[in-house]
């Protein structure tokens, strides 16, 4: 993971990701059913997870990149 | 039923609920433009070292305090009648409960303002962190439920209604504790000998034989 081109594909996927929680939690927020609840808490927030482990993977190859770590 | 605008406190700003459906909602806008515009400045050769900060932000920071709104808002919301009404099987109890003609429990307790507000949900969870952990896992068997077709017509409650259900508001009032027609059966009520809705009821309307939709 030391090239920045792979970084930045992490990112992309981390971002399509947070899209998709936003877009879930905006239908939870101005019509909150229980069904839009429930696929908010089993599939979004799961999905938001995989988008900051990406996110922490990325920092990380970063900073190795650096030297840092 | 008479329709009346009640007038709210001076100085009335909103409920919690409102406001952080407010703020989640600006929340989540603010975050598609800034994961939109991160997604822009990302075109570039080896855009990182300018743009990291702003990812963590837009991928990680607003994301996060979404999350944490959209699961209050959207918990608060679960135990609304609207929230039970949504489903269409709920509809003939939702139309009952409302209806100020209705002399069903439901009905009584709802139009006399008995029970402030979420009503089914007070009613139908038990009390404590237990009750509440409960009715949801419950819902959750619902939502399931519903969405794959798994019920069967008409609804019927899952097991038989606890004492404890009303006693949790009854229970300690003393109308109630004094009450010549109680003093009797107190022990038998308290104990779950005796239900409550043996003499009072019927809780929801006859349901009538119907087709699943």
């Amino acid at each position: 993971m030391t090239e920045p081109g792979q970084r930045i594909y992490l990112l992309r996927v981390a971002i399509v990701l947070a899209l998709v929680f936003n877009v879930m939690a905006l239908v939870v927020l101005i019509r909150p059913t229980p069904i839009a609840f429930t696929l908010f808490m089993f599939l979004a927030q799961p999905l938001m997870a995989v988008a900051l482990f990406l996110l922490v993977i990325a920092v990380v190859a970063e900073l190795r990149a650096r030297q840092v770590l | 039923m008479s329709e009346v605008s009640v007038p709210l406190p001076h100085g009335w700003i909103g409920t919690t609920s409102q406001w952080i459906e407010g703020f989640g909602v600006g929340l989540v806008v603010l975050d598609l433009i800034l994961l939109a515009l991160v997604w822009y400045w990302m075109r570039g050769r080896d855009p990182l070292p300018r743009l990291w900060g702003w990812v963590l932000v837009a991928a990680g920071l607003v994301p996060l305090l979404v999350g944490f709104m959209t699961f209050a808002h959207g918990l608060e919301s679960s135990a609304t009648v609207s929230a039970c009404g949504s489903c269409h099987v709920m509809t003939p109890f939702v139309r009952d409960l409302k209806d100020p003609k209705s002399e069903t429990l439901a009905a009584t307790h709802y139009k006399n303002r008995f029970i402030l507000r979420n009503q089914c949900y007070e009613c139908h969870s038990d009390y404590g962190l237990g009750g509440t952990i409960t009715a949801k896992l419950e819902g959750l068997g619902h939502v399931w439920r519903y969405t794959t077709g798994r019920y069967t017509m008409p609804i019927k409650i899952a097991k038989p209604y606890a004492n404890s259900g009303c006693l949790e508001c009854h229970g300690e009032s003393q109308r109630f504790l004094n009450s010549p027609s109680k003093k009797d059966i107190l022990p038998d009520l308290m104990s779950g000998k005796t239900s409550c809705l043996d003499c009072h009821g019927p809780a929801h309307p006859e349901q009538k034989k119907e087709a699943r939709l």
